[in-house]
């Protein structure tokens, strides 16, 4: 359910196996340091970089349970100038 | 009907102009003075202010909020306030056209002609009823009116077949054709004044109608014996989703709201329909549909006057306080379904082509729930493919099941098309206008899902739900085994996911119509995972009956 560009959203019913397919479909794309994710109109690529904030939410009521996942991952995109050191050596001689 | 004092005053100022205008062009006509036509066109002007007027008076009118019950009302008797003036102003536009028509021509013989003149007198006689018909509480002169009508109709086309003869012969060609156009002119005028006539109707009746459909319904009810129009209540029950209007019928007379009769208008075609079916079922079951009192076309309309049956919708039953007449009323109600579907069964196959049904109703729910409407799907390795591709698959899935031998289906068996009467503790059909011969599990699969789409979320009212789907599931099956249907449980949820998907374009709720939606994907890619030769091991998960 893609709604504008970097957007990628979905949502169905599923049995527990497909659950669990999906969710390693998603463990191997962070293995791999590349996840896809896409419908025919959208497609979103996150590159995971070495170290991501993980935070896990879990509720349980008489009327459902919710389990939430939240990996987040900063970007790394090349910014130019300030990517240079700092700290520049002299040249030496 | 209701006198509103500032719109009345204005339509009144108005209504006096328009017989000025009329009376001098009848004056200019009959004394053969051309100029009076001038002096009928110089009221145009005082109408049109007056109109202005009573438009922007209608328009305070509607800010001034009683309560909310009263408000339904009131905006009626506006609304017909302005419909009356509307047509008087159209009227009066015809007026001006006739009066320049009337200044061009040569010669004012050709049109100073008997059936002319009585059109013009009936259009005289009908201006002046309107405001004792406005002030009156009866329909008696609003009727009236609109009769005039038809007789300005009789006299134009008895004055029009003479100007053809005369055209025929060839003289006076082009005076001939501006007569004919002026034989228009007032024949819309006649137009004019039905619609003031209905605008009447309407403000009494609390409800906005046509004459035509009037007419049908008044001759309908010639046939209750013994009831004359005035004494009888005619009051809106809703529209059908098929566009129909339903009204009850009931006697004034009787001490209590008695409804007599249900009178059904709409589309010809829908009711003729709707009637042969009904009639179709009293020859196979007799006594499950209600008896046609009456039936009445006219041109593409058409009028349906039925009885009214007695009991409560499945609906009703659903959400009522005690699960006990629910409960007898779907013993009642599987018992019928029984009977009928041993009585009915042919000895040929008639597939229901769920998917084909699905796939047809797929851009009526993409046009509610555009949201629905996704691409296939990939995260990473993992593919799904979209709704329409699954659909298209099933189609082939469903082409291999073997489907039992036809019955007669309700063809719309949703719970409030269904009613239990527990006095009599008797089952009734109504809506049947798409009944035919299918497989039954249609009308079994459309009338599980029709209680699971109710938007009521009372976890009582949830539960009975359940229940009721889990006992027609469990009748179904019952009823399978006992026929040797082998297929039955995947034609079920074929059923059950056309109808799911399908019926959210009923389903404004979000998160109940998306719930609906992902139930029917769901049951639709089970199906096509089934490996070929485990196919009757498969058992419709029962916890998507669980909101």
């Amino acid at each position: 359910m893609a709604k504008k560009t970097n957007l990628f959203e979905h949502e169905s019913l599923q049995d527990k196996d497909a659950i669990v397919q999906y969710l390693k479909a998603l463990t191997d794309g962070i293995e791999k340091g590349e996840v896809e994710l896409s419908d025919d109109d959208e497609k979103v690529t996150l590159k995971p970089t070495p170290f991501g904030r993980f935070k896990l939410k879990a509720t349980c009521s008489k009327k459902a349970q919710e389990l939430r996942i939240k990996i987040s991952w900063v970007g790394h995109e090349d910014d130019g100038d300030s990517g240079q050191p700092l700290h520049i050596q002299p040249p030496s001689k | 009907m209701r006198i509103l004092p500032p719109l009345y005053d204005t339509l009144r100022f108005l209504l006096l102009d328009l017989q000025k205008q009329l009376q001098l062009l009848s004056d200019a006509l009959e004394n053969q003075e051309p100029g009076l036509l001038d002096k009928s066109l110089s009221r145009v002007d005082y109408i049109d202010n007056a109109h202005l007027t009573l438009l922007e008076r209608a328009g305070r009118q509607y800010g001034r909020r009683l309560n909310e019950h009263s408000d339904a009302q009131q905006r009626i008797v506006i609304q017909s306030y302005e419909h009356i003036a509307h047509s008087l102003k159209a009227l009066s536009g015809q007026l001006q056209q006739m009066a320049h028509q009337l200044k061009n021509i040569d010669s004012l013989k050709l049109i100073r002609k008997k059936h002319i003149f009585s059109a013009l007198q009936d259009l005289n006689k009908g201006l002046s009823l309107i405001t004792a018909a406005i002030e009156s509480d009866s329909l008696t002169l609003a009727i009236d009116i609109c009769r005039l009508q038809l007789r300005i109709d009789k006299a134009c086309s008895a004055q029009l077949d003479k100007y053809k003869k005369r055209l025929r012969q060839g003289e006076h060609s082009d005076a001939l054709l501006l007569a004919c156009f002026i034989l228009k002119d007032i024949d819309l005028m006649g137009d004019a004044l039905l619609r003031v006539g209905e605008g009447i109707m309407s403000a009494n009746l609390g409800q906005f109608i046509q004459i035509d459909r009037f007419r049908a319904l008044e001759e309908s009810l010639s046939v209750l014996d013994g009831i004359r129009q005035q004494d009888l209540n005619i009051h809106s029950m809703g529209e059908t989703k098929s566009g129909c209007t339903i009204s009850g019928v009931s006697a004034s007379s009787e001490s209590e709201d008695r409804i007599m009769a249900i009178f059904k208008q709409g589309k010809k075609a829908k009711l003729q329909e709707e009637k042969s079916r009904i009639e179709k079922w009293h020859q196979k079951y007799p006594g499950i549909a209600p008896e046609v009192y009456a039936y009445q076309k006219q041109g593409d309309k058409a009028a349906l006057l039925y009885e009214y049956l007695t009991g409560q919708t499945f609906n009703k039953l659903l959400l009522a306080k005690q699960s006990k007449p629910l409960q007898k009323g779907l013993k009642t109600l599987f018992r019928t379904l029984n009977n009928i579907w041993e009585q009915t069964r042919i000895d040929e196959v008639h597939p229901a082509n769920f998917m084909k049904q699905l796939q047809k109703r797929l851009p009526q729910v993409y046009e509610v729930h555009p949201d629905f409407q996704l691409k296939g799907l990939k995260i990473g390795h993992v593919k799904q493919v979209s709704l329409e591709t699954l659909v298209e698959e099933a189609q082939k899935f469903e082409k291999r099941l073997q489907a039992p031998n036809a019955v007669y289906i309700h063809g719309d068996f949703n719970t409030d098309n269904i009613l239990y009467d527990p006095l009599e503790d008797q089952i009734s059909f109504i809506d049947l206008h798409r009944s035919e011969y299918l497989d039954y599990v249609q009308d079994l699969s459309v009338l599980m899902i029709s209680f699971y789409r109710i938007a009521n979320f009372d976890p009582a009212v949830r539960k009975r739900i359940v229940q009721a789907m889990e006992a027609s599931y469990a009748f179904g099956t019952e009823y399978a085994a006992k026929i040797d249907d082998h297929d039955f449980e995947l034609r079920l949820a074929l059923g059950l996911a056309r109808s799911l998907i399908s019926s959210t374009r009923f389903v404004l709720d979000k998160e109940h119509a998306k719930s609906m939606h992902f139930k029917g994907r769901l049951l639709i890619e089970q199906l096509l995972q089934l490996p070929g030769n485990h196919l009757h091991d498969y058992k419709i998960p029962k916890e998507l009956f669980h909101d």
